[in-house]
C-alpha cells in the first residue's frame, strides 16, 4: 500500500482512539550480501526490507507500535498495540512530538554510481581479494571470512503536527578474516573496509592489511603479569571508547547510570583529550541530517581539553535538564522507541604517528585487539577486564607478539592517564554508531599472563 | 500464512536456473517489551515482525532472498533475482506438498497475548521490590519483560509443508548497588519456551533479591588477583564457557570447512573421559527447545561428546551436503532475513558424580565462579574470553572473600582436556546465542565443574 495514503487511514483510527499527537517512521531498503569461500560463492542474499512504527500521545503518555506487514489489516494492530503500551506506562519524563525545523543540512550520503555495481562484480572482487589473500603469503591456510555487503535505505517521519522529513543513503563494505598456520600455530586477523565509492576498493591493500597483521602474530606468546606502559592501538582504543560512550548520554545520567552525573563544566580527562561527535561527516556512516525525532543534527564538541561541555540529549533528557536537544535521539530500528546514541563520535588526533609513539617507549604492551567488551567490561563504572593481544615493545622496538594476556583497568581513570596521543585516527563501525579514536598511550595499566 | 498453490509457484521459479531444492519459510512473530526502571514503566512496545525467506541450493551452493511484501509480484520478483545467481537448466521439480502435523511436546498455559500488560507489569513490580529493598546500597533496579509468539510455515521442494508455533517468555532483573565512589551490578535472566505461567511458576523473589545480591557483594569484593589458577565454574549458566568454547566448533557451519579444531575427529578423544556433552531441543518447554528445526527436521538429542569421545556434530541440509553426513535437526535463525545453519539448542555438560562441596573441599586454592557473564571465542583459533559476575577465592577449600572484575581466558580445546572434575548437579541457564543466522535463544548448561588451570586476568593483587 502506498504510505501516505497508509498514514492517513492509520491517522484516522488513531484519532478515533484518542490520540492526541500521532507520528509515522518508516524505513526500507535493500541489500545484498554474499560470501566466497575457496574460489566459490559460499552464500548469496537479496533482500528488500521495510518496516514501519507508529507512536502517539494519549492520557499524557507516548504509546509505540510496529508491523512489517504494511497492509489494512495492520492499522489496528498499530493503533490497539501503542494504546495498550501508553496505558502501563507511569514515567514522570513525558515525550512529545517535534513540529519540524526551518531548515535542515544538506547530506549527501547516498551515491548513484554505486547503484549500478552488478552482484557479478562484486563477487569477481571478493574473488580477487581471497586470491590476494592466498598470493600474500604460503602460511595462509584459510580466508575464514571473505564477505561483502551493499545495502541502500530510506527513511521517513512524518507527524501530525506538522513534521515531515526523508533521508537517503547507501555504501557498500567488504571484511576479510585470514587465518595463518605456522605448525601447531593458528593466528588469525581481519580487516573491514567501508565506503560509498566501490572503486576505491583494492583488493590486494585489503587483503595484504588482513595478512600482514595476522602473520605478525605468529610466534605469540604471553607475558610476567604486572603492571605496563600500555599503548592502545587505534582500532583498540576506538573500541575501547565505543564500550563507555554510553556514559555521555543524559538519559543514563538520569537514570543513575552514568559516572559523569554533575560533572558538566568540570575536567573529567587529561588536557589531550577532545571528544568531537560529528553527524555531517559525509565519509562516516552514522551520518545523519535529522535525529530519529527530526531534530536538526550539528557538529558538537562533547569534551574539549578535558572538560565535559555536554552530555548527548534527545527532547525528553532536554527538556528535564533545561537545554536544547543536540539532535542525538536514536532508535534501533522501527522496532525500538526513542534513545540517545552518538553518531560520528571519536577522540581528536594529536600530533605524534603511532611508529614514534613506540619508539619513544622502553617497555610497553601494544594492544591491537581487545576482546569480550561486551562482557568483560562494566559500562557504568567504567571497570574493564579485558582478553587482548599485541606486541611486546622494548627499548624502543616491537620485540614479538603478545597473546593470552588481559588488560585491566578503569575507563574513566585512564582519561586522565594518557601519555600520548597519536595522529592516526581511525573509525570503528560497531553497531549504532561510528566510533574512532586514533592511538593513545597510556601511563600504566595491570596486565594479566603468566 | 500463504496459500499453497502459491508457494508451488514460487518454488518452481526458484528451481528454473539449476538449484535442486527450494524451500520457503514464512514468519509472523508478535512480540513485547516492556521495561521498568526505578518502579516506573518507562518503555512498552509491541509489534509484529513479518517476512518471508527463499532458498534455493545447487548441489554445495546455497543462495537466499527475503521480503516482506507478500504479494504474488513482489514474491515472484525476489525469487527471480535469486535465482538470477545460478547457472544451469531447470530440470528439477517439485514433489507435492504434504501437509504434516505433529504433537507439540512444549504445551503451553497462557499465550502471552491474551494476557493483559497490566498482568505483565504486576509481576515486573514484584521483582523490583523485592531487588530495591534488599539493601540500603541498591541504588538502581531495572525489570525487563520480553515475550514473543512466533507461527513459521516451512515449506521445500521435498514436499515439507509444516507450521509450528513458538511461544517464549524471559525475565530480566538487574540491579546497580553504589557507594560514594563505586557502583556495581548484578543480573538474572531465567526464560523458557512458556507463556504467563512462566511468571507464576518462577519464584520472581529469587531472581530480583539474587540480582541485588550480587551487586551488593560485588560492591564489597576486592579486585581478583591474575594468574593461573585452578578454577571452579558453578553450575546453570557456567556452561556458557563450553557452549562458547566447544559448541560452536561442533556445528557443520566451522566443521564443513576444516575449520574447526574438532573436524575430521570422530571418534577421538577430545576430552576427559568425565566429560559427556549433549545438545537436546526436544527437552520439554525449555528456552532453547522447539518441536521442529528452522527447516522442518523434528529436533532431536544428539550425543556430541561421549565420556571424552568424539561422536557428533550439529549438522543442517546445506551443511550435511558438504561433509556428507545426514542433518540432525539443528537448523536454526534468528528470523526470515537469515537462511537458516546449524545451531545449538539445550546444550550441556552430562551430570558427574561429585557434589558441590566436594569440589570445592578439594581445593586449596583457586578461583570459585559463581555467576559467569557473557564472553566470547575466536572460531580459527578457539581461544576464548570470560566475564566472572560474581566470583571468589577459594583457600584451604573453603570459599574466601569474594573478588570482582575476574576474566577467565583460554583455549577451548586445551581447556576441555583439563576439566578434573564434574558434578551431578546439572541446571540449564538462559542465554541469547549470536552467530552467522542471527541472535536466538539457547540454553548452556552444565553441573559445578573444575577446570585444573585457567588464566585469570584481573587487576588485584594475590
Amino acid at each position: 500500500m502506498e504510505l501516505t495514503q497508509f498514514k492517513e487511514l492509520l491517522f484516522q483510527a488513531g484519532e478515533k482512539a484518542g490520540f492526541e499527537e500521532m507520528e509515522l517512521y518508516y524505513a526500507n531498503g535493500e541489500k545484498f550480501s554474499t560470501k566466497v569461500y575457496n574460489g566459490e560463492v559460499d552464500s548469496y542474499t537479496l533482500a528488500t526490507d521495510a518496516g514501519l512504527s507508529f507512536r502517539g500521545l494519549i492520557n499524557g503518555q507516548m504509546g509505540y507500535a510496529y508491523t512489517e506487514k504494511i497492509d489494512h489489516s495492520s492499522v489496528q494492530l498499530l493503533v490497539d498495540g501503542a494504546k495498550e503500551n501508553a496505558f502501563i506506562l507511569d514515567t514522570e519524563d513525558h515525550e512529545d512530538l517535534y513540529s519540524g525545523a526551518d531548515s535542515y543540512p544538506a547530506l549527501d550520503l547516498f551515491a548513484d554510481e554505486l547503484e549500478n555495481v552488478s552482484p557479478s562484480t562484486k563477487i569477481d572482487f571478493l574473488k580477487e581479494v581471497e586470491k590476494a589473500c592466498f598470493a600474500r603469503s604460503n602460511k595462509v591456510s584459510s580466508v575464514n571470512y571473505c564477505m561483502l555487503q551493499s545495502f541502500s535505505s530510506d527513511k521517513r517521519i512524518a507527524n501530525s503536527k506538522g513534521l515531515d522529513v526523508m533521508d537517503r543513503g547507501n555504501g557498500i563494505f567488504v571484511f576479510v578474516s585470514v587465518v595463518v598456520k605456522d605448525n601447531e600455530d593458528i593466528k588469525s586477523a581481519q580487516k573491514l573496509a567501508i565506503s560509498r565509492d566501490f572503486s576505491a576498493f583494492e583488493a590486494e591493500k585489503i587483503a595484504n592489511v588482513a595478512v600482514d597483521e595476522a602473520l605478525s602474530y605468529l610466534g605469540a606468546e604471553s607475558v610476567k603479569s604486572g603492571y605496563y606502559p600500555v599503548i592502545f592501538k587505534n582500532k583498540a582504543a576506538a573500541a575501547l571508547l565505543q564500550t563507555f560512550v554510553g556514559s555521555f548520554s543524559a538519559d543514563n545520567v538520569h537514570k543513575g547510570k552514568s559516572r559523569l552525573a554533575n560533572k558538566v563544566g568540570e575536567k573529567i580527562a587529561g588536557k589531550n583529550i577532545t571528544i568531537i561527535d560529528n553527524p555531517h561527516d559525509t565519509k562516516g556512516f552514522s551520518s545523519r541530517s535529522f535525529d530519529s525525532e527530526g531534530v536538526p543534527t550539528k557538529p558538537l564538541h562533547v569534551l574539549e581539553e578535558g572538560v565535559l561541555k555536554t552530555y548527548l540529549h534527545n527532547r525528553k533528557t532536554a527538556k528535564k535538564d533545561g537545554v536544547s536537544s543536540t539532535g542525538h535521539a536514536s532508535k534501533a530500528s522501527y522496532k525500538g522507541t526513542i534513545g540517545i546514541s552518538p553518531s560520528n563520535l571519536y577522540i581528536k588526533a594529536g600530533e605524534e604517528s603511532f611508529d614514534h609513539i613506540v619508539s619513544n617507549s622502553k617497555e610497553a604492551i601494544v594492544i591491537t585487539s581487545l576482546q569480550g567488551l561486551h562482557s568483560g567490561a562494566n559500562p557504568i563504572s567504567g571497570d574493564f577486564s579485558l582478553a587482548a593481544h599485541g606486541y611486546l615493545v622494548k627499548n624502543g622496538k616491537i620485540l614479538r607478539p603478545v597473546n593470552q594476556i588481559t588488560v585491566a583497568g578503569n575507563f574513566f581513570s585512564l582519561l586522565n592517564d594518557v601519555e600520548s596521543v597519536g595522529n592516526d585516527l581511525e573509525t570503528e563501525l560497531p553497531s549504532g554508531g561510528a566510533i574512532g579514536s586514533p592511538s593513545l598511550k597510556v601511563s600504566k595499566l595491570s596486565v594479566g599472563g603468566k | 500464512m500463504i496459500a499453497k498453490s502459491l508457494i508451488e509457484k514460487i518454488m518452481n521459479a526458484a528451481l528454473e536456473t539449476g538449484g535442486d531444492f527450494a524451500e520457503v519459510f514464512v514468519e509472523d512473530k508478535m512480540n513485547t517489551s516492556i521495561g521498568l526502571v526505578g518502579g516506573k514503566v518507562e518503555r512498552s512496545i509491541s509489534g509484529k515482525d513479518f517476512g518471508i525467506g527463499i532458498r534455493i541450493l545447487q548441489g554445495n551452493n546455497s543462495v537466499y532472498g527475503y521480503t516482506n511484501d507478500h504479494s504474488e509480484e513482489a514474491l515472484l520478483k525476489i525469487t527471480h533475482q535469486v535465482a538470477q545467481a545460478l547457472n544451469g537448466e531447470g530440470n528439477s521439480t517439485i514433489l507435492p506438498l504434504r501437509g504434516e502435523t505433529f504433537h507439540s511436546v512444549h504445551p503451553i498455559r497462557y499465550a502471552p497475548l491474551d494476557v493483559a500488560k497490566t498482568k505483565k507489569v504486576e509481576r515486573m513490580r514484584e521483582v523490583y521490590h523485592v531487588a530495591k529493598e534488599y539493601h540500603s546500597s541498591i541504588s538502581q533496579v531495572s525489570v525487563g519483560y520480553r515475550d514473543e509468539d512466533q507461527r513459521v510455515l516451512i515449506a521445500n521442494s521435498e514436499g515439507t509443508f509444516i507450521e509450528d508455533r513458538r511461544i517464549r517468555t524471559r525475565l530480566s532483573a538487574q540491579a546497580v548497588a553504589s557507594n560514594n565512589s563505586e557502583m556495581q551490578t548484578g543480573s538474572y535472566s531465567p526464560g523458557a519456551h512458556k507463556g504467563f505461567e512462566l511468571m507464576d511458576e518462577l519464584d520472581l523473589s529469587f531472581y530480583g533479591r539474587e540480582a541485588a545480591r550480587i551487586a551488593t557483594t560485588m560492591l564489597h569484593a576486592r579486585e581478583c588477583p591474575s594468574g593461573q589458577f585452578p578454577v571452579i565454574i558453578d553450575n546453570e549458566f557456567g556452561g556458557v564457557i563450553f557452549h562458547e568454547a566447544c559448541g560452536h566448533g561442533l556445528e557443520a557451519t566451522s566443521v564443513a570447512k576444516g575449520n574447526s579444531v574438532f573436524s575430521d575427529k570422530l571418534g577421538e578423544r577430545v576430552a576427559p573421559d568425565i566429560v559427556t556433552y549433549i545438545d537436546d531441543g526436544t527437552l520439554s518447554n525449555e528456552w532453547g527447545s522447539q518441536n521442529i528445526d528452522d527447516e522442518g527436521e523434528r529436533t532431536r538429542k544428539n550425543v556430541l561428546i561421549e565420556n571424552g569421545i568424539l561422536k557428533g556434530y550439529l549438522i543442517d541440509k546445506l551443511g550435511g551436503r558438504r561433509m556428507g553426513m545426514d542433518p540432525t535437526g539443528s537448523s536454526r535463525r534468528e528470523s526470515y532475513k537469515y537462511a537458516p545453519t546449524s545451531r545449538m539448542t539445550n546444550t550441556f555438560i552430562a551430570p558427574g558424580t561429585s557434589s558441590r562441596e566436594e569440589i570445592i573441599a578439594n581445593t586449596e586454592f583457586g578461583i570459585y565462579a559463581k555467576y559467569m557473564g557473557g564472553g566470547s571465542v575466536n572460531p580459527a583459533t578457539a581461544d576464548y574470553n570470560f566475564a566472572v559476575n560474581e566470583g571468589y577465592i577459594i583457600r584451604n577449600g573453603k570459599i574466601a572473600e569474594p573478588v570482582r572484575g575476574a576474566t577467565l581466558i583460554g583455549n577451548g580445546a586445551k581447556t576441555l582436556q583439563k576439566v578434573d572434575m564434574v558434578g551431578n548437579n546439572l541446571a540449564h541457564g538462559q542465554g541469547m546465542c549470536g552467530s552467522v543466522s542471527g541472535s536466538i535463544p539457547a540454553n548452556v548448561g552444565q553441573p559445578t565443574i573444575r577446570v585444573s588451570e585457567i588464566t585469570v586476568g584481573g587487576r588485584g593483587q594475590s
